[in-house]
Parts: C-alpha cells; sequence; structure tokens
C-alpha cells in the first residue's frame, strides 16, 4: 500500500481472525427459501391461487352448457379439459404478480435490503437466488392448481360426455405450459419491483402490464397495433396454453421469456449500480 | 481493520463525506462522532457496500467489503434498526440470514440467546420495541462471529442494562482483538466505552486521538480561584500566555497557568484563596469545542460565542 501507515497502536490481544463456512449460492438458495416461506403474504398468495382454482374449475364444470350437442369430438373435449383445468391461472397471475413484486419490494420497505445485501453485496446472487425460489415454489403452486382443477373438475364434465388423460400429451404439455407461465409471471412482477422498489409501483406496473396494456391496445383501431397483441405478456403467456393464437406454444413461451428477460435485466442493472 | 482514502460521497451537489481519510485499528474501540447530517451513517454503509463512494476507497482487512469470501465473517453490522422485514419473526430473519454462510441453527440460537431475545424470537419483528429491535440488530451482527463489528447507534432506545451490557460487549470483543468501530450521540458512554475517537464533522475528519488525549486537550488547564482579593489575584497574571476572567466579585476563572503555580504565587503576595480548583472537560465539552463549527443542523440563529470558536479552533489544532 503506497499511503501513509497508521501508527500501530499497542493491542492487547493479536488481531482476531475471522473463520468458519463463507457465502455461497446453495446457501443464498437457502437463505432465500427461509424469506419466502415465513411472511404471511407468502402463505396467503399461494392458498389464494390454488382456492381461486379448484373454486373456478368447479364452478365452470358445473355450469358448462354444451346445449345439446350429442357428440364432442376428441380434440374439442381436450381443450374443455385444458379451460376448465386452467381458468384459475388467469386470475392467479394477478395474485402471483403481486406476490413476485412484495418479495422484494418488501425488502426496501422494511429496510431488509441491507441486511440482504451485506450478506451477499456482489447483489446479482441475490436477484438470481430470489428469482429461482419464486419460480420453482409458483411453478409447484401453479401444477399443483391446475392439475387439482382438472381432477375437481373430471367427474362433472364425465356426466357431461367431457373427457382426456392426463397422460394425454394433448393435454398434460398445455397444462405444464400453464404453470410455467404462472411462475414467469411471478419472476417478471419481481423484476418490476426490483426496479421501482415500491410495492405500490410495482404491483401497479405488474398488473398495468399483465391486465390494463391488451385492455388499452384492443381499442385502438390500428392494424399495427392488432399485430402486436399476440406479443403481450398475457396474451401470449394465456395463447400457450389455450390455443387460440396463431403461433406455437413455444414461440408463445419465448415472448413471455422475453418479457421476463427485459424485466430482469433491468432489474440487475439498477441494483448492482443503486446505494442500498 | 478498517481502511478509508480519501473516501468521498457526494448526493447531487451536497457532499456528505468529503475526502476522508482514517484508519480503525483491531483490538481496541473506536467511537465515531459528530452531529446529524456528519456523514457517519454514510461512512458506515460505504464500508460494507451498500453505498459506492464517489471517490476514493474503503477496506476491511486490506480488500474491499465486496472481495470477502465470507462478509458475514469478516464484517458484522448494525446499521439501524430497521434493517429487517416486519413480517417475519426474529428467529427466522436470523436463520434467513445465517443460511446464506451455511451458519449453523445452533449459532441463531446462541446469538438468540446472547442477546436476551429468548422470550420474542418466535414474534413477529413488526411488534418490537425499538430496544428489542436493537437487540435483535446486534444478535444478526453477531451471527457471523466476525472479526470487525460496526455498529451505529447501538445503544439508541436501549434501557440503562442494556447500555451497560452493549458496553460490556463491546470491550470484550474489542479484548479479543476485533475491530469495534462504534457511532453514538452519547457522549458520556463513548468516554467509558471508546479507546479511540474519531469525530467528523460536515463530512471531513475534525479529530482521530485516544479519548485521554481529547479531553486533555480540551482541559486546557483552566482553574477555579475563589479570593475576597479577586483585582489583587488577577495583576498578578498578566501575561499574554494567560487568561482571566472573572465571572462573580469573588470569582476567578484562570487559564494557562498550573494550580499549583497560581497557589504559590497567592501565597507569596499574601492572598487569601478560599477556593483553587482545577477544571477538567468532559468528553461532551472536547466534542461540543470540536464540532462547534461543524455542525451542520444548529438550532436557533445565533452564532457559537467567539471565546468557544476560539478554543474549538485551538483544539482541532493539538489534536491533529
Amino acid at each position: 500500500m503506497t499511503t501513509t501507515v497508521a501508527p500501530t497502536a499497542p493491542s492487547a490481544a493479536p488481531a482476531f481472525v475471522a473463520s468458519g463456512s463463507g457465502l455461497s449460492f446453495a446457501g443464498l438458495l437457502r437463505s432465500e427459501w427461509i424469506k419466502l416461506r415465513t411472511v404471511r403474504s407468502t402463505i396467503w398468495s399461494y392458498a389464494t391461487v390454488i382456492v381461486i382454482s379448484l373454486g373456478l374449475a368447479l364452478l365452470m364444470s358445473s355450469t358448462l352448457d354444451l346445449q345439446g350437442s350429442m357428440q364432442v369430438t376428441e380434440p374439442e373435449q381436450t381443450s374443455w379439459m385444458i379451460q376448465v383445468s386452467t381458468f384459475g391461472i388467469i386470475f392467479g397471475q394477478l395474485v402471483v404478480a403481486v406476490l413476485g413484486v412484495l418479495s422484494i419490494s418488501g425488502e426496501y420497505s422494511t429496510g431488509m435490503v441491507r441486511s440482504s445485501l451485506t450478506a451477499a453485496p456482489r447483489r446479482l446472487p441475490v436477484l438470481a437466488a430470489k428469482a429461482i425460489v419464486l419460480f420453482v415454489c409458483t411453478y409447484i403452486v401453479g401444477l399443483i392448481s391446475i392439475v387439482g382443477s382438472y381432477l375437481v373438475a373430471t367427474p362433472t364434465m364425465a356426466g357431461k360426455g367431457i373427457s382426456a388423460s392426463l397422460a394425454d400429451p394433448d393435454l398434460f404439455l398445455p397444462l405444464m405450459s400453464a404453470a410455467l407461465y404462472l411462475s414467469l409471471v411471478a419472476v417478471f412482477s419481481l423484476g418490476l419491483g426490483t426496479i421501482l422498489r415500491s410495492s405500490a409501483g410495482g404491483i401497479a406496473a405488474a398488473l398495468g402490464v399483465i391486465l390494463l396494456l391488451p385492455t388499452v391496445l384492443q381499442l385502438i383501431p390500428a392494424d399495427w397495433v392488432a399485430d402486436m397483441m399476440p406479443y403481450i405478456l398475457s396474451n401470449a403467456g394465456t395463447d400457450s396454453f389455450v390455443m387460440s393464437g396463431t403461433m406455437e406454444p413455444w414461440q408463445n413461451i419465448l415472448i413471455v421469456l422475453g418479457w421476463v428477460a427485459v424485466s430482469l435485466a433491468g432489474a440487475a442493472v439498477l441494483l448492482k449500480r443503486r446505494d442500498a | 481493520m478498517i481502511q478509508a482514502q480519501s473516501l468521498t460521497k457526494r448526493y447531487g451537489s451536497k457532499t456528505a463525506v468529503d475526502s476522508v481519510d482514517f484508519t480503525v485499528q483491531p483490538g481496541r474501540v473506536t467511537g465515531f462522532l459528530g452531529p446529524n447530517g456528519a456523514g457517519k451513517s454514510t461512512t458506515m454503509r460505504m464500508i460494507v457496500g451498500l453505498d459506492r463512494p464517489s471517490h476514493g476507497s474503503v477496506t476491511v482487512n486490506g480488500k474491499q467489503y465486496r472481495e470477502h469470501k465470507a462478509p458475514l465473517r469478516e464484517v458484522g453490522v448494525l446499521l439501524d434498526a430497521k434493517a429487517i422485514h416486519t413480517g417475519r419473526s426474529a428467529y427466522n430473519h436470523l436463520l434467513a440470514m445465517a443460511a446464506t454462510h451455511s451458519i449453523p441453527a445452533s449459532r441463531v440460537k446462541e446469538v438468540i440467546e446472547l442477546t436476551g431475545l429468548e422470550s420474542v424470537a418466535r414474534k413477529r419483528v413488526g411488534g418490537f420495541s425499538l430496544g428489542m429491535g436493537q437487540r435483535l440488530g446486534i444478535a444478526a451482527a453477531l451471527l457471523g462471529d466476525p472479526a470487525t463489528l460496526i455498529l451505529d447507534e447501538p445503544v439508541n432506545g436501549l434501557d440503562p442494562e442494556g447500555v451497560q451490557w452493549v458496553r460490556q460487549l463491546v470491550r470484550h470483543l474489542a479484548g479479543e482483538g476485533r475491530t469495534i468501530l462504534l457511532s453514538s450521540h452519547l457522549m458520556s458512554e463513548m468516554a467509558v466505552t471508546a479507546d479511540h475517537l474519531i469525530v467528523l464533522g460536515r463530512g471531513r475528519v475534525i479529530a482521530d486521538a485516544p479519548v485521554a488525549e481529547l479531553i486533555g486537550a480540551a482541559n486546557r488547564n483552566t482553574v477555579r480561584v475563589r479570593t475576597p482579593y479577586a483585582p489583587e489575584l488577577a495583576a498578578l497574571f498578566q501575561s499574554p500566555d494567560v487568561t482571566v476572567t472573572q465571572s462573580e466579585a469573588d470569582l476567578l476563572e484562570i487559564s494557562g497557568v498550573a494550580a499549583a503555580e497560581i497557589g504559590n504565587q497567592a501565597a507569596r503576595a499574601g492572598i487569601a484563596l478560599h477556593e483553587l480548583t482545577p477544571i477538567s472537560a468532559s468528553l461532551e465539552e472536547a466534542y461540543m469545542a470540536l464540532t462547534q463549527n461543524d455542525v451542520e443542523y444548529r438550532t436557533g440563529g445565533s452564532a457559537g460565542d467567539p471565546a468557544a470558536e476560539h478554543r474549538a479552533a485551538d483544539l482541532q489544532e493539538s489534536v491533529r
């Protein structure tokens, strides 16, 4: 060191040397998992997603009226079963968007983020660990909701002559996509929450993108706006499992991943650059 | 050891920390003093990488904080009691912090016992009193058994018993050869806790000296003398090095001459003395004198009295 050497004060003991296990990414994952499961908002959000899904599946399957059509083709049956099983996801995405924002904005509003960032001062691993834990947990909750909805709706649907097997890839793959979309919405919102650092702002922005953006664009009578519609986050997401659009499911998922990538990249740059 | 080199932090046009250099040595308690807005907290945040310096650098044991492989084992930090999620229990907060460094749950229990939080460990932090929050913050700082401890206002909100506990704790930890940096507004507390003081004012280091030396420098050999023959006694000490002020008819304050010398001279002149008291300054006075010109948010509009400012200038000179 080229600077002035400090006067060496006589100290009572030799300088204490730190020892023991260090910071690791596995440790950060475990930490984020503990953080996620030990706040009430997580439990409430996930419980809400599951309850809404099962409730809506039950409601939709029991009120479904096929208006006397005797014979429903097999692809139509599968399509009905997909709709009934994933109906709750349309609402569930709003709940996990809020959860995704809160998982980081809650740290900013309480000051917890300063503790998190002193434990992992390189910062980006914190965001990565948060995103991974949120993704996995939301995916599992999504699967439980969707498969649960399928199971709840199956008896009533069978009574109306509609059935599809879970082993059928035409049913199974869209259901997996729906769970994937749900968890990606949570991660997308995590990015927004990190960028905005505020619960109110983050939730408003996330719900704005998911709900408001497609509605507002629909009101604009221009061709180029209509061309954009399939690229909107929530449109691409729902197209990936209800197959209402013109694109392949994997293309829809790629579009959703694009939204997530932009949100996380913005979050990463700002998290690294800003003072905490 | 913490070393800051021309450490600077600017927020827009305002300079919070202005090219600060200091070294915090291991094995002793270093107090970090300064009025509100002097830059203490900003400096502490820069040490642990929460704020990015605008210029200069600060290292902990030779490395920037973020370069350490086990940051929590290197530095334990209490920045403010509000760095904890209010919706989580104290135990779960510590568990989550510990998990990052694979610190076992047994250590979490240890720091909970050490800080006396057993009865509230399972309660949500949102309902904690200020003192409980401080104890939890200290528990989190101790989690990694760190070589360096940085505590921003640790006794804030603690009861007298807690204040004493913090004092004994940091003295004990310093005795083990750890580096302790402690900020406080309570000068009386610093006087009995710290070995060394770094005083900040308006973002600059205005003093960096052992506590005893700072108090000594503030003393300036003032002696209070009570005598019925005040004018006669005052006449004996007419010299440019000596100031004599008369506050009451029979009371003088004489600076620049030792008490024994005053007594001797009075005896020689046949002047009876009723009182002869050397006045020792408290750390509080030393601090006030030092920061007189560096208070960012001064109450009231009046400037300090000229004598005090003169004294402050002298004091700053003498401790540099």
